[in-house]
């Protein structure tokens, strides 16, 4: 077990460092199947994707597990959608992700850290389409 | 149909199930044993287990589409989870405007579960057609 400051200590190398990009199509049946797990009936969703699909488009490209070291739970803090154009079916979404913080805090269950991230999702003509904002915690 | 600041949107009432759970794990990729393991969830000192808050994101987010139809665009979602919901319980899903400026329209929204506590806060900014 490696301590909290060490764990931090080498999350904060990857402040501001793009990951790998990630490339993945939009495809029909795994929208319908999101929009069937959400219980959202919406017959737009069957062209356009909904406002929360893009984080199920594929695995972030950011690794956290040096975090996993850390406490022993994750708790999802919050997120937050920047959108620049639709995304629709058919579309090729690329996306890059990075880490954009990471600090502990004292909470009144202990120590916590926060990891916030940050997501680009680009389309096929090379549009910024939209940002997706994340603040994953390990206690 | 004017929008108004402090008026409220329809509210969306949501009954999520551990079915649904699971199916929303497959769906977004999330297979964190939090959300279908009961013997995981309190082994990390939860109750048993819980909502994804992403999930709870997408109840907020048809809560606003719903409303918006196609008046308007979606600009910024933004949502704060603040406590843990689990299947089993109604989730209650409302919102208000709280600026109108021109055709730009900030709401506030947020979850809340059967005791009125509200555990999902967010705020979304949408710009209504000309």
């Amino acid at each position: 077990m490696i301590t909290s400051a060490e764990a931090i200590d080498r999350l904060k190398t990857r402040i501001g460092v793009d990951g790998p990009e990630v490339t993945a199509p939009v495809e029909a049946g795994h929208v319908r199947r999101f929009v069937e797990a959400i219980g959202d009936p919406n017959p737009r969703w069957t062209r356009e994707v909904p406002p929360t699909f893009l984080v199920a488009l594929a695995p972030v490209s950011v690794h956290l597990s040096d975090a996993e070291e850390y406490g022993k739970g994750w708790l999802n803090g919050g997120n937050r959608f920047e959108y620049f154009a639709p995304v629709m079916i058919g579309d090729e979404i690329t996306l890059k992700g990075r880490v954009v913080d990471v600090y502990d805090k004292a909470g009144s269950s202990g120590n916590m850290l926060f990891i916030i991230f940050e997501t680009d999702y680009t389309n096929q003509r090379g549009e910024l389409v939209a940002k997706v904002r994340g603040t994953m915690i390990r206690r | 149909m004017s929008v108004q600041v402090g008026q409220e949107i329809p509210e969306l009432v949501k009954d999520p199930t551990t079915r649904q759970l699971v199916q929303y794990a497959g769906a977004q990729g999330d297979f964190y044993e939090i959300h279908y393991d009961q013997a995981y969830a309190k082994s990390v000192g939860l109750p048993g287990v819980i909502l994804h808050g992403l999930l709870k994101a997408a109840f907020l987010g048809q809560l606003v589409t719903d409303w918006l139809g196609d008046r308007g665009t979606l600009e910024n979602f933004e949502v704060s989870y603040r406590g843990v919901d689990m299947p089993g319980h109604p989730y209650r899903c409302r919102g208000q405007v709280t600026r109108v400026d021109g055709r730009d329209v900030e709401l506030e929204v947020w979850g809340e579960d059967e005791e009125g506590k509200r555990t999902t806060l967010g705020t979304a900014t949408v710009q209504m057609r000309a």
